[in-house]
């Protein structure tokens, strides 16, 4: 910003003397009403839709534009935190259910999927926690299927070759004829 | 279960069921392991933290546990008021005789998370020292839980049958028929 000035004559000696000037003249800046600046239109607008996401805060917070700066600040910083333990915290969840309603059919959670996995059962644990929740009969299938396969070795070195009923399995003879 | 009517159903689910465990001859840690778990919820598919579907466990013979090892000696109870010279320590026998519910109250209270639901959950737990249950109680009881350790038996429980069925790698020597004699000396001699 230019700065003009002009010279000017008749000069109050008081004015002189305060602003230091050994001079007959005093400047007047022209350029007064460019310093009055206009900082944007839209504030209004801006603080506005800032404090749209602080309405349900306590306190000050929901209202005062300074306070309501720094905790919508830090709840979206715990919102972006926790999109990462939502996730973690819903296989948690899983988990325990599944392990729940494994243990109400004799049998573990580790030996489950160690087993459902073994007969290549793909069912992820969000699948499985909605089955045994909604669905408690075809989890009870799933386990039978998982606890024929855990004992299947044991069965093969100790049993008579009959299968468990009810377990479909790509072993369709008598597991003592592929000994043989 | 699939004939239930939908509201017969969520019934079903969510009702809060009332267990009975004998505490006979079992070890408190074991009991109250087992305690936690139902007091929580988590023995349920629908189990959720927040969800408050805990359910109810009456544990009786609490007076008649039984500590593995030398705990009865060993095991020590500690608490503190805050004021000073307040600091008590008690075994666990001392603990017992004072109040035969307090090792497996203590023991419970352990276990179950450290959040505000715990007092809640702890109001669900029922210990009785004796067998000796209220008929309130009695009448609300659902289903009897295993005890988690198998109780061994004594020699003298077992019949003579199932003594003589068990395999025996060496005929021990009875000392009762006074073997020190000369003939079983003789014996040994001859076979060195």
């Amino acid at each position: 910003m230019t700065r003009m000035w002009r010279h000017v004559a008749g000069v109050s000696a008081l004015l002189c003397s305060k602003s230091g000037f050994t001079g007959s003249v005093i400047m007047v800046f022209l350029t007064l009403s460019r310093w009055i600046r206009n900082r944007g239109p839209d504030r209004y607008w801006k603080v506005q839709e800032l404090l749209k996401s602080a309405r349900h805060f306590r306190g000050r917070k929901n209202r005062c534009y300074s306070l309501a700066v720094r905790a919508v600040r830090r709840a979206f910083v715990y919102a972006s935190k926790a999109r990462k333990t939502k996730r973690h915290s819903m296989r948690q969840l899983w988990i325990q259910r599944i392990a729940a309603a494994s243990r109400e059919q004799h049998m573990k959670y580790p030996a489950l999927i160690h087993n459902l996995l073994k007969c290549s059962v793909q069912l992820n644990r969000r699948a499985l926690c909605d089955l045994c929740i909604s669905e408690p009969r075809s989890f009870k299938a799933l386990a039978a299927l998982a606890c024929a396969r855990r004992t299947e070795g044991f069965r093969a070195a100790l049993g008579d070759g009959s299968h468990p009923p009810g377990v479909f399995s790509r072993i369709t003879q008598p597991i003592t004829a592929q000994h043989g | 279960m699939s004939s239930f009517s939908r509201s017969a159903q969520q019934w079903a689910t969510f009702a809060r069921s009332w267990f009975l465990i004998d505490a006979r001859m079992q070890p408190p840690g074991k009991i109250a392991s087992v305690c936690s778990v139902r007091l929580q919820g988590k023995h349920k598919p629908i189990y959720h933290p927040l969800s408050d579907i805990g359910d109810h466990v009456v544990v009786m013979n609490t007076r008649h546990i039984a500590f593995s090892g030398n705990k009865w000696e060993q095991k020590v109870y500690s608490s503190h008021t805050g004021y000073p010279g307040s600091f008590k320590q008690l075994t666990a026998a001392q603990m017992h005789k004072k109040d035969p519910t307090a090792i497996i109250k203590l023991a419970v209270y352990g276990m179950l998370p450290k959040n505000l639901t715990r007092r809640t959950m702890m109001q669900r737990l029922h210990l009785f020292p004796d067998d000796v249950l209220p008929d309130d109680i009695l009448r609300n009881l659902t289903e009897e839980l295993p005890q988690p350790r198998e109780i061994p038996r004594k020699l003298s429980e077992y019949t003579q049958e199932e003594r003589d069925a068990f395999p025996m790698l060496w005929t021990p020597c009875t000392f009762l028929d006074g073997c020190f004699a000369g003939p079983h000396t003789a014996d040994i001699q001859s076979d060195l």
